[in-house]
């Protein structure tokens, strides 16, 4: 038989149980990573073409988001600013600095400067900025602490479940029209009563403002 | 216990509908297409693609897609957002803007609004601010931007043949301005088009002064300016006639296809379906045509007739009314006699194909009934300002260069002898490029900046909406170059031609036109004596056609017209209106005719006329004339692009000019031709579809149409679960309904290419059409009715009744000759109880709360169930990537894959591996496909069902805009009355304003009003299905005193049992 099985095969069934557990154990590394819904590349925190800093201008100086991100109210898109936009300010503050070198040349030349996108939704998803931020609900409640983050990274998931739970209690979430870009803001500094005033105005602007708990496919998918 | 309900009988009174000759003689062929849910071979492969076969491929596909994904599936691909450098002012990002242009026609211009995104135009609407209009348009303005984004465009400039730079091909055409200014134009000739743009009769003024020895030649394929020509004979001065049929009361056509194929036919329908509200006012149609049109079927009475004859019943009726002589027949009398009971509310025309003695007459006839100043409205209009001959006329030899604005004259007028130099402006590089030295690409009017006049005088704005996308040089700017002009940029001849600056040019950007009509000349008297009119007539020949002399009639295309728009996908796969015919024209004639000839359809026959001859296949049309053939101009492009060409037969090979031509004689080659025709698909077995009464019986009875429809509609029975969209809807704040009001509609078929122009809705090609697979989301059924009177086999309205039903000789009965038609539009009824959402197996079709039927196309997995249990027919699979595959392949292979298909010399696989979405398109077509869809729309994929959705996006937009206005209030809620609810696509192009979209939860709204008419009736509402599409039945109005006058379909066959099915006694 030693013809025909030569020694190695010897090995054989050890060999295969190996490979085995390892697929079998990426298999299911890759389904609890990839698949499951939770994960949308929370995190993600590509570097970008220019090393500007929310934590600076958002937190420090306490920009309002709606100064560079014009459209935010107006489009279902937040644009990006144009480098026009940053030269507003920085034709005056930091004009030579070297970091700031591409946005002038933007600006001058009017190229555009390529940013990483960080939050994605799905092509299928037709997501609209401008009836969530005009109708209370934060930008936080999507994207985080941003005016803490030098270098922007996804804080929540995205997923269609993240969207969901939100659409299912709107009033756990829904805020004053006129503090939706305030992102630190809360009802009050202690969270309990601040749990109990959302938990009363929310249910209140819900039910004035007739937003709709929508859930079903047209709302997000056409 | 469960009680299995009578099936619905067919109505007892109003019409049985039919579409087709097959559906009416029952054939075999019929029955298979009708009881099988997809066409036979709709789930199987073709050419020699086996099971065993695809699976080898499939399986291969997958292990390499393993092997990919491990490399770069895993990881989203970094994208990047890319803002301006610049910000440019009142620019919002991501919200799309609207232009004011117009789309010129040769017989005036279409006002138009056309959306922009972020750039590029992605769907044209009418111009609702325009005087008259109702933001609608025709469905050639609805396809034209498909133009836009033809990949086969031209796309460079060529000099014999071989691409040269712009600025070459701007030193030719200066060389030619100075060498041709030497010696004042001899030798050169101008072939243009015929156009409204005053800065174009600018330049071509200019240009005759320069070249004073030059020629000028028309080189229109379809001749319009007749109306003008003969209302100017017949007043005896330079006058354009308006035809205001809203105004009338009895409208007589002679042969005038106004609500199809004549030039200003949008407005046309607007006017005529407004006056046919059913009630005192409603107008009456007296048609007389020999071929079968959108305007025989909305007649009342119709009277089929060779095109020559027509002549004869002008001069007939015009005696009648002036009350001399004898009529030949009691409908020609009766006819003349309802004219002239309604003088100043009586209105003829006569078609553009007719000769100007029978527009004479009909000028003669509005003016003997006080129409003139009423129903006809004469404006003064610009005489002429030189003459254009004929290009038939031109000389090659004594032409040194001809210059051609435009035009395909080698197609058109079979041109083959071409001149020493030839400079030419086209679209496209089609059958005239060939013989062209100098060839350069025109910009499309969505390019260019221009001007137009509309049909009622307004000056228009034509403005680019994106740079030519392959820098094509718009005409003017040809013109002003050949001029040798200082000022060759386009937009400042227009504003040099406008004349004016500030604040009115501004507006007339904005508004797009200037509401300056010309002045209106009331009632002018004829101009002509009696014995004109007589001589004119008896200088033709009406000797009636017989099957050795056949009389053939040329018409333009409902889709293509005169061939601008054969390499259109949208316009080839759209159904004629009448024929329901794709890809493909046909030899039409009457089935009398047919059997003379001994031939069916299908069978390809040789037409032999003025010494030429052409092959097409045979289509038994009926109501059509006996011995005419009705032959579509605008097929048979031998160099039209990748679409277009070499689809149908070339019908100019036997045109001479005159649209009504006698003395053909056909002969059968004896092979058969398929033809894609779509009349069959989606039928539904007979059951009352559409309704329709006489004006009478409605008068009698104006419940005739709703739910006790003739008391044999069973009654409603509660259904024994309660819905759940019930409890849902109490938290809505809109309900979405629809009303299609049948008696507007006239089945232009504008609806359907809007929907395919706004819903991203992919072409099939006509192999694909054959099988079934038509795409489209709305569709327009055209039943035929007939007298019952007259048929003498009454066991063919029953349908369950196999005895002699399989004879498909009954399609040659003598009763299907004098036909009328219904047009219905049908598309998701959006039912409450929808049976497509108890049968999908994943929750991909179900109910939104606002009462939408909606599709998540991420969750379908092509089950088809929906389609199956959908008792309309109106959910589409998507069986292939239509949208991938090339334009090469659109005519096959139709199952080509990517592992044995190379690209540009590159395999697919590896392209794959670089860009999974391209497909088997090459980069210069995917470029321009990913410009041309509509970003609201998702852009659905292979094996996925998909509908009609109501516009959801555009109700979405809505919603969301009034949400966003409301902020921190609760005025969140559409309304009509502030003007927020949206227009489904559909409706908002439609001319006749016949399909009416709203809340119907709100009782003022008008789709509310609508739905509380007496004759709203729901399309197998017995079934229960609670359609939110409604539709308004169908009332006509005949002359009781007329000899075809048709008693509502009498009861008595049903009384008989005839009508009865098998089996449920």
């Amino acid at each position: 038989m030693s013809a025909i099985f030569p020694k190695w095969t010897n090995w054989l069934p050890l060999v295969l149980a190996l490979v085995a557990a390892l697929a079998g154990g990426a298999v299911t590394a890759g389904v609890v990573i990839y698949v499951t819904p939770k994960y949308y590349r929370v995190g993600y925190q590509p570097v970008q073409p220019v090393p500007f800093s929310h934590k600076i201008h958002a937190g420090q100086l306490g920009l309002d988001c709606r100064y560079c991100h014009s459209n935010v109210d107006k489009s279902w898109v937040a644009n990006i600013p144009s480098a026009s936009t940053c030269m507003n300010c920085h034709n005056q503050v930091l004009k030579d600095d070297p970091r700031l070198a591409i946005v002038r040349e933007s600006a001058t030349n009017n190229t555009p400067i390529p940013w990483v996108q960080i939050h994605i939704v799905p092509d299928y998803v037709y997501f609209n900025h401008s009836v969530h931020v005009n109708r209370g609900i934060s930008c936080v409640e999507c994207h985080g602490r941003v005016d803490q983050m030098d270098t922007v990274r996804q804080a929540k998931s995205l997923s269609m479940s993240f969207c969901l739970d939100c659409h299912r209690d709107p009033a756990a979430h829904i805020r004053p029209v006129d503090k939706v870009t305030d992102l630190g803001w809360q009802w009050d500094s202690d969270p309990a009563k601040a749990a109990k005033m959302q938990e009363i105005n929310g249910t209140k602007f819900v039910h004035d403002w007739k937003v709709e708990s929508l859930q079903s496919c047209s709302a997000c998918h056409r | 216990m469960k009680t299995i309900r009578k099936p619905v009988p067919a109505p007892a009174t109003g019409r049985r509908h039919w579409r087709s000759l097959e559906e009416l003689a029952d054939t075999k062929e019929f029955k298979e297409w009708l009881h099988r849910e997809f066409p036979s071979g709709a789930s199987e492969m073709a050419e020699g693609q086996s099971r065993r076969h695809f699976l080898q491929i499939m399986s291969a596909s997958f292990a390499l897609a393993g092997i990919a994904t491990l490399g770069a599936g895993c990881r989203r691909p970094v994208e990047n957002l890319e803002p301006f450098g610049k910000q440019p002012s009142d620019y919002v990002f991501g919200a799309s803007q609207y232009f004011a242009t117009a789309m010129p026609l040769r017989c005036g211009a279409q006002p138009l609004v056309v959306k922009s995104y972020e750039g590029r135009p992605i769907k044209i609407e009418g111009n609702n601010l325009f005087p008259g209009g109702i933001g609608a348009t025709d469905r050639y303005a609805q396809a034209s931007i498909l133009d836009l984004y033809d990949p086969d465009r031209a796309r460079f400039y060529r000099k014999q043949g071989q691409k040269i730079s712009k600025d070459d091909a701007l030193g030719s055409l200066s060389d030619l301005s100075s060498r041709f200014a030497g010696n004042q134009g001899q030798g050169l000739a101008f072939v243009v088009e015929q156009t409204s743009s005053p800065s174009r009769d600018r330049l071509l003024a200019i240009l005759a002064s320069r070249y004073p020895q030059a020629e000028w030649y028309a080189a229109d394929a379809i001749h319009s300016v007749i109306h003008q020509e003969a209302a100017s004979k017949a007043f005896g001065q330079a006058v354009r006639p308006e035809f205001h049929f809203e105004k009338a009361r009895v409208i007589l056509s002679l042969d005038a296809d106004f609500l199809g194929g004549e030039d200003d036919s949008v407005n046309h329908i607007r006017r005529f379906a407004s006056g046919r509200k059913p009630g005192e006012t409603m107008n009456r149609l007296y048609v007389v045509e020999s071929l079968f049109t959108l305007t025989g079927a909305a007649a009342d009475h119709r009277l089929r007739l060779g095109a020559s004859q027509v002549l004869g019943v002008a001069s007939q009726i015009l005696d009648q009314i002036n009350g001399k002589g004898t009529a030949s027949t009691p409908w020609v009398a009766e006819c003349a006699r309802d004219l002239a009971a309604n003088p100043g509310a009586a209105l003829v025309m006569a078609g553009q194909g007719q000769p100007l003695a029978v527009h004479l007459l009909a000028n003669a006839i509005n003016s003997a009934l006080g129409a003139v100043g009423n129903t006809l409205l004469l404006a003064t209009a610009p005489a002429p300002s030189f003459h254009l001959k004929s290009f038939r006329d031109l000389n090659p030899s004594a032409v040194d260069t001809l210059v051609i604005v435009g035009a395909n004259p080698a197609y058109h007028f079979n041109w083959t002898q071409k001149p020493k130099n030839v400079v030419r402006l086209g679209f496209y590089e089609d059958e005239t490029s060939e013989l062209s030295d100098l060839h350069i690409p025109s910009a499309h009017y969505l390019e260019s900046w221009g001007d137009a006049m509309a049909s009622n005088g307004c000056k228009l704005a034509i403005q680019p909406l994106i740079q030519p996308l392959f820098d094509g040089m718009t005409e003017l700017e040809f013109l002003a170059r050949i001029a040798g002009e200082a000022v060759t940029n386009p937009y400042s001849i227009v504003k040099a031609t406008f004349g004016e600056d500030g604040d009115r040019w501004k507006q007339f950007l904005f508004n797009g036109f200037v509401a300056d009509t010309a002045p209106l000349l009331g009632n002018l008297s004829l101009a002509l004596g009696r014995d004109e009119l007589q001589s004119m007539a008896a200088g033709f020949n009406t000797q009636a056609p017989t099957a050795d002399k056949l009389e053939v009639v040329f018409y333009r295309d409902a889709k293509l017209d005169d061939g601008r728009f054969a390499n259109n996908g949208w316009m080839q796969e759209l159904p004629d209106p009448i024929t329901k015919m794709t890809w493909d024209n046909a030899v039409l004639m009457s089935r009398k005719t047919a059997r003379a000839l001994g031939v069916e359809n299908g069978d390809l026959v040789e037409i032999s006329l003025n010494g030429s001859t052409v092959t097409g296949p045979v289509w038994t049309q009926p109501g059509m004339a006996d011995f005419s053939l009705g032959l579509a101009l605008g097929y048979g492009r031998s160099r039209a692009g990748r679409v277009g060409s070499g689809v149908g037969f070339n019908a100019f090979t036997l045109f001479r000019g005159r649209y009504v031509d006698s003395g053909a004689t056909i002969r059968k080659t004896g092979s058969t031709y398929v033809l894609a025709c779509t009349q069959d698909h989606w039928s539904m077995e007979g059951r009352p579809a559409v309704r329709e009464a006489n004006l009478d019986e409605f008068s009698r009875n104006p419940k005739f149409a709703s739910e006790d429809f003739h008391g044999v509609e069973p009654p409603i029975v509660q259904s024994l679960y309660p819905n759940p969209l019930d409890e849902a809807k109490k938290t809505a704040l809109q309900q979405w309904g629809m009303a299609v009001d049948l008696n507007a509609c006239v089945g232009c078929g504008t609806c359907v290419v809007a929907c395919q122009s706004e819903n991203n809705i992919p072409i099939v090609g006509k192999d694909q059409v054959k099988r079934g697979r038509e795409m489209h989301w709305m569709r327009i059924d055209r039943y035929y009715t007939s007298d019952p009177g007259r048929k003498n086999n009454p066991s063919l309205f029953d349908f369950n009744a196999d005895e002699n039903q399989s004879d498909p000789n009954q399609q040659f009965a003598a009763w299907i000759d004098d036909v009328q038609a219904v047009n219905q539009p049908m598309l998701c009824q959006q039912c409450e109880s929808a049976p497509c959402e108890s049968v999908c197996p994943v929750n991909a079709t179900v109910h939104d709360e606002e009462g939408l039927n909606v599709m998540a196309y991420n969750r379908c997995i092509g089950t088809r169930y929906c389609s199956n249990n959908c008792p309309y027919k109106v959910r589409h699979f998507n069986f292939l990537d239509y949208n991938k595959r090339p334009l090469s392949e659109l005519k096959g292979p139709m199952y080509s894959t990517t592992l044995t298909h190379k690209t540009n010399g590159e395999w697919d696989l590896l392209r794959w591996l670089k860009d999974p979405d391209i497909g088997m398109r090459t980069e210069a077509e995917w470029d321009l496909i990913k410009l041309s869809k509509n970003p609201d729309v998702t852009v659905r994929m292979r094996g996925v069902m998909e509908k009609c959705t109501y516009c959801t996006q555009r109700i979405e937009q809505a919603k969301i805009a009034q949400k966003s206005r409301a902020g921190g209030s609760g005025n969140v809620r559409l309304s009509e009355a502030e003007g927020t609810i949206p227009k489904t696509a559909c409706q908002q192009v439609c001319p006749a304003g016949a399909i009416v979209f709203g809340d119907v939860s709100d009782p003022e709204s008008s789709v509310s009003r609508q739905k509380l008419s007496s004759l709203n009736y729901s399309v197998l509402g017995d079934l229960l299905t609670k359609p939110r599409t409604t539709y308004l039945a169908r009332v006509r109005n005949p002359n009781p005193a007329m000899p075809d006058y048709h008693a509502p379909y009498s009861t008595e066959e049903y009384e008989n049992g005839l009508l009865t099915r098998k089996g449920t006694s």
